[in-house]
């Protein structure tokens, strides 16, 4: 069996974000970047499955500058067997239908029986590449995905709506499955494997190679909502609060009349 | 020196910090109140992540990683709760190493291994009553009967005393012999007939981790557990210690940069005449003096522990990276109640218990008095 996991390195959300220049992305220097959460539950799943069937072979691909590569040595240790690093420092400017189609191009001839992804990426969060992928590769895709199951080619994957409720949605491979939060629990890399990962194939490939196509939107503005005001820190002997807490409750709302 | 980390050694920073802030964080607070030492937690899940043998090469179950990633590592844990730190510290520096250092290859199969991958615990049993900075002092004997030597006497603050599954023990080997002469090193099991605990310490800070009495009553063990030549357990002492002053200089940085981060986080939020007092010049002052202490001690740190993996000499330099980083987490925590003013008194707050550990670093593996004693006499000679 072979797999696919398709990550995306971002920047750790509680960094504190400035805009580039040109206003349309965010300012990529001096930030502290990891593997985006989704993708972990991906890599997570992707690595339970090799377990599971006795022969897979897991490809880990990302798209990026050369830093991505840290993040690929991770998930080398969680359990994938090779990576392809497709090669871009200005993968940050691509739509998600130039992504998209870059790993298609990978993909194209090599045959893979699963993909796996995240659902969206933490600092885009399009949510489109994954059906992207599969619609261009013309296979099956189940999205937000919160279970999963693999036995005899059939496919069993839980995806959670809204309410609520759940769904079970069969399908047989190949087919492309972007995953979730509450889909597992990825596991830390041991110490043993980050040294084994460093063994492991890490194929460098240009991006040029498999970037074939124009991108069909831009980002034409990034910007910071505006600041609301802020909250209201009322000041004086608790008497007076109250007065004046009970003032605003009546001038400003209904709730005493 | 080169002042980057590899890809191998960030990866081991960022997944024993996920691993400390996710898993042991929450509980330290709590493990202190209740000087509980959580075998699972502090030990076990270390096992498993493969920190428990980290230097040591993968035919004996170790990580194969280098020096500079055990100190990384043992920072980390540190930064959230000093007692896992330690416990590691005194697992792998001073019970696994000197087996890995100066054991047969048999010794080495027997107690390296399960002690590298984590199914055994390690600890190091130098001090006695007696023998505190004089280790000259060591007053439990070893005789030679056949196939067996047989122990008897006393060690005390033995950390993991109790727990650990593995003891290197020394003793005075030659009864004629004075001072630090005629001392051996031997591995004791735990459960060998003559082998019990004493004492449990109370302690003022790293109160999760156990330090305990060993005491030694015709203590059988056979001859093969001699850990190198008879006579040498001065030498061998003295090179664990080396080994683990970069341990417990690791412990002491991450317990400082704990504090620092939790001072900073503080001194952002907390308003006292309408502004941070992050915007007063006299705590910038202190923040400043913190940060830059701990960016120095932290270079000491790495430079002992790569020379260690390196195979240059080490011994000055892990003295050195020991005694600054310890008084450096005692001025640092110190300064961090400071800053948090009366709340850093109180044990709502992080930093009273990490003040409280800071004061160890300064003691065990060599009192700072000790380490200018090293370190003045190499530098003098
Ligand atoms: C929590 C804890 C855990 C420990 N864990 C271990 C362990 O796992 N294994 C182990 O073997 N030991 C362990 N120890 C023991 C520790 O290493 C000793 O306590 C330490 O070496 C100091 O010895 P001492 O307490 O006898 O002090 P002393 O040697 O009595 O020192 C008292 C004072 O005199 C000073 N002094 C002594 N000699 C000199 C000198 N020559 N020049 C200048 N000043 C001097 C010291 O610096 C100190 O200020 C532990 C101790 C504690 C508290």
């Amino acid at each position: 069996m072979k797999i696919l996991v398709c990550i995306k390195q971002v920047p750790d959300m509680e960094s504190k974000f400035k805009l580039n220049s040109e206003g349309n992305w965010y300012d990529n220097s001096d930030l502290a970047w990891r593997m985006n959460e989704y993708d972990e539950y991906a890599v997570e799943q992707a690595v339970q499955l090799k377990t599971q069937v006795d022969e897979a072979d897991l490809t880990v691909l990302s798209i990026g500058p050369d830093r991505v590569k840290e993040m690929m040595k991770k998930a080398l240790a969680m359990g994938c067997d090779r990576g392809a690093h497709i090669s871009d420092d200005d993968s940050f400017k691509k739509d998600p239908y130039e992504i998209a189609s870059i790993i298609a191009a990978f993909a194209k001839d090599k045959e893979f029986d699963l993909i796996f992804t995240g659902m969206q990426s933490q600092d885009r969060g399009s949510g489109q590449v994954g059906v992207l992928v599969a619609e261009t590769l013309g296979i099956p895709s189940i999205t937000t995905i919160v279970d999963f199951a693999f036995a005899a080619g059939q496919i069993t994957a839980k995806r959670e709506l809204e309410g609520g409720i759940k769904a079970l949605i069969k399908t047989t491979a190949p087919a492309l499955l972007t995953c979730q939060l509450g889909l597992n629990t990825p596991r830390y890399p041991t110490l043993p494997n980050i040294m084994k990962a460093k063994k492991k194939e890490l194929l460098s490939i240009p991006v040029a190679e498999l970037h074939k196509v124009a991108s069909k939107q831009e980002t034409a503005r990034m910007y910071f909502p505006e600041k609301r005001g802020g909250g209201l820190v009322l000041e004086g002997a608790v008497g007076n609060l109250a007065d004046q807490l009970i003032k605003i409750l009546k001038d400003k709302t209904g709730v005493l009349a | 020196m080169n002042f980057q980390l590899t890809e191998e050694q960030k990866l081991i920073r960022d997944t024993v910090r996920a691993f400390a802030e996710n898993e042991l964080a929450d509980g330290s607070k709590e493990r202190d109140e209740q000087e509980r030492f959580d075998r699972v937690l502090m030990f076990d899940k270390l096992g498993e992540l493969g920190l428990t043998g980290i230097i040591f090469p993968e035919e004996f179950g170790g990580a194969g990683a280098d020096y500079l990633s055990y100190a990384i590592a043992v920072e980390e844990l540190s930064r959230v709760c000093a007692s896992t730190g330690v416990t590691l510290s005194a697992h792998l520096s001073l019970g696994a190493n000197p087996i890995y250092l100066f054991g047969s290859e048999k010794q080495k199969q027997n107690y390296l291994t399960p002690l590298a991958e984590g199914s055994k615990m390690g600890a190091f049993g130098l001090t006695e009553p007696s023998a505190g900075s004089d280790a000259g002092g060591t007053r439990t004997f070893a005789l030679r009967d056949g196939d067996e030597w047989v122990l008897n006497g006393t060690k005390i603050f033995t950390t993991n005393g109790g727990e650990a599954e593995i003891y290197i023990i020394f003793a005075r080997s030659d009864k004629h012999a004075e001072k630090h002469h005629g001392i051996s090193a031997f591995i004791v099991e735990k459960e060998t007939p003559g082998f019990t605990f004493g004492k449990k310490e109370e302690k003022m800070g790293i109160r999760a981790s156990l330090t305990r009495e060993l005491v030694f009553e015709n203590c059988r063990i056979p001859i093969n557990n001699l850990l190198g030549p008879e006579g040498s357990g001065f030498k061998i002492a003295m090179k664990t210690l080396d080994g683990g002053r970069i341990g417990i200089a690791s412990q002491a940085l991450g317990i400082a940069q704990g504090a620092f981060d939790a001072a900073i986080s503080y001194a952002k939020e907390r308003k006292q005449f309408d502004q941070p007092i992050a915007g007063f010049q006299a705590v910038q002052f202190m923040l400043a003096d913190m940060a830059t202490q701990i960016e120095a001690a932290r270079l000491l740190v790495y430079q002992a522990a790569y020379r260690a993996s390196a195979g240059l000499s080490y011994s000055k330099e892990a003295a050195m990276a020991k005694l600054f980083a310890s008084e450096t987490a005692m001025q640092v925590t110190t300064k961090a109640v400071q800053v948090f003013g009366g709340y850093g008194y109180t044990r709502d707050y992080p930093v009273e218990r990490m003040m409280r550990d800071a004061k160890i670093t300064e003691l065990y593996e060599g009192t700072s008095e000790i380490q200018r004693v090293v370190i003045g006499s190499m530098i003098c000679r």
